[in-house]
């Protein structure tokens, strides 16, 4: 199996105040095709600096990382990225439409292939009968699921989702987790953090544990949790023993 | 080109739908209206009087706004944390940054042509009017003012906030425009250090004086030289491009975290 993600010996350290903060430690990790993969671990632990390295926000001080076996730091590798940030906000003066529109053509998609594009993820986030309307006049799960559908719009293989139901009501969350079995279904590799390790363990085949910026475990869900108990059990007692 | 153009495009739709241009086109109709008509010294009815206070006040708004929608395009895109999905996309710093310039330069330049517009529609119900040629050339070399304003802008808000790169820009734009024209005379007063500190200024500083044709459109001087007109060109494209390419070095590494460190 091909991997979609591979991060080796990735290492982040922030001046603050003139002292060194070590945001990832060493960090080994591979994210197979294909599968929905939960990064987790509690507030601070790397992850969404991980995923700033992989969408090259951020320059990593040492190691690498590669997705479809691209450096990050190349622009073409996000040819086949899509991604929702954590606190997802957008050009709130457009409407649906046009941010999908500029979405799309910033991956060169036009013509009748955009529209019919757009229509597309319009439909899987259940957003049809707003798009005209301003952003400026969603409510915060409305904003959630265009900024969901502009990082589909490139039909993406590898969607990067950091906290995707963060502060959404259980509809929009069930809608989220329904997008995300979707999209596995489609063969689509989905990469996501979240606090909800319910959530993670219905729908992640992957997990990868991430405590002060140090992978604890990594492996199928089915290994890595042990039989009979809970993600969350486990989850406590592996982030304590650190 | 897409990629820019699409930058460009939706840096467009945000300076027309916040309504910028509108309060400055009004406030520009009414101070030439009202100045026009309340006949300051005696001089309301003369069309050179219009002409240089229309004009004047189209470089001050075309400035205003040059500076104000440079300045904000891209920490806002930051404070917004709109840069995390735009940058996620397969589109490079260069293309960004050349995107953000060519939106807020283009509307820069199109709100000073309605500017042009509204001064040519009150100088000719003055009974006045301007000659073709010299007026283009002005409106041209205006918009090559404009190109390197937002230059500046743009290369200080890579590295600053909405609010200290529009301030740096405004004083050193506005230096540009009322000093540098005036350190020759400065510097032939001045000897040694001085002197030298002077015509540092007067070299590294943009030299605006050679944009503005203003006094040969009021005074109808006629048009200037073409070989001066596109030298002057020539210099506002190079500085522009000069602080266009500040603007990619100093973003192109740039680290982006939102909240706390990790």
């Amino acid at each position: 199996m091909d991997n979609a993600i591979e991060i080796r010996t990735l290492s982040v350290v922030f001046s603050s105040n003139g002292r060194p903060i070590t945001a990832l430690d060493s960090l080994n990790l591979c994210v197979p095709s294909g599968q929905v993969f939960g990064f987790i671990g509690p507030n601070g632990a790397g992850k969404t600096t991980t995923m700033h390295v992989l969408l090259g926000f951020i320059a990593a001080t040492a190691g690498e990382a590669r997705i479809f076996n691209t450096d990050v730091n190349k622009s073409i590798a996000r040819q086949r990225i899509g991604y929702l940030p954590e606190h997802p906000d957008t050009y709130k003066f457009l409407t649906g439409r046009e941010l999908l529109v500029m979405a799309g053509r910033l991956f060169l998609i036009r013509g009748k292939q955009l529209s019919d594009r757009i229509d597309e993820v319009l439909s899987l986030v259940n957003m049809q009968n707003v798009s005209n309307r301003k952003i400026a006049t969603y409510s915060r799960g409305m904003m959630q699921r265009i900024c969901l559908a502009q990082a589909l719009i490139n039909d993406p293989d590898l969607v990067i989702l950091d906290e995707p139901t963060g502060g959404l009501d259980p509809i929009g969350r069930m809608e989220v987790r329904r997008i995300i079995t979707d999209l596995r279904a489609r063969g689509k590799t989905v990469f996501f953090s979240s606090h909800e390790l319910s959530e993670v363990e219905l729908v992640c085949d992957h997990l990868a544990i991430l405590s002060k910026g140090r992978l604890i475990v990594q492996g199928p869900t089915s290994k890595v949790v042990p039989q009979g108990e809970s993600l969350e059990k486990y989850f406590m007692k592996a982030v304590s023993n650190q | 080109m897409t990629r820019i153009l699409t930058i460009a495009h939706t840096v467009w739709l945000g300076t027309i739908r916040k309504k910028d241009i509108y309060v400055l086109l009004i406030l520009l109709g009414a101070l030439l209206l009202a100045m026009v008509s309340l006949d300051v010294f005696g001089l309301g009815g003369a069309v050179r009087y219009v002409k240089d206070l229309g004009l004047l006040t189209a470089w001050f708004f075309s400035w205003i706004l040059a500076v104000n929608i440079s300045a904000r395009e891209l920490p806002t895109e930051e404070t917004n944390g709109t840069v995390f999905p735009l940058l996620a996309k397969p589109i490079t710093r260069a293309e960004l940054i050349a995107g953000k310039w060519l939106g807020t330069w283009s509307v820069a330049v199109i709100s000073t042509m309605f500017f042009y517009l509204l001064i040519i529609a009150v100088v000719k119900y003055k009974g006045g009017s301007f000659e073709f040629i010299p007026l283009a050339q002005a409106i041209i070399l205006h918009s090559s003012a404009l190109s390197v304003i937002c230059a500046i802008a743009l290369a200080f808000s890579t590295r600053m906030n909405h609010d200290a790169a529009t301030s740096i820009t405004y004083i050193l734009t506005g230096a540009a425009f009322f000093i540098v024209p005036r350190v020759p005379e400065f510097m032939a007063r001045e000897t040694g250090f001085a002197a030298n500190m002077l015509m540092l200024i007067y070299n590294l500083l943009p030299h605006f004086e050679v944009f503005d044709m203003r006094k040969r459109l009021v005074h109808d001087f006629g048009p200037a030289t073409w070989k001066i007109f596109f030298i002057v060109l020539c210099y506002g494209a190079l500085i522009s491009f000069t602080f266009i390419l500040i603007s990619w070095l100093a973003y192109r590494n740039k680290r982006f975290s939102r909240g706390n460190l990790i």
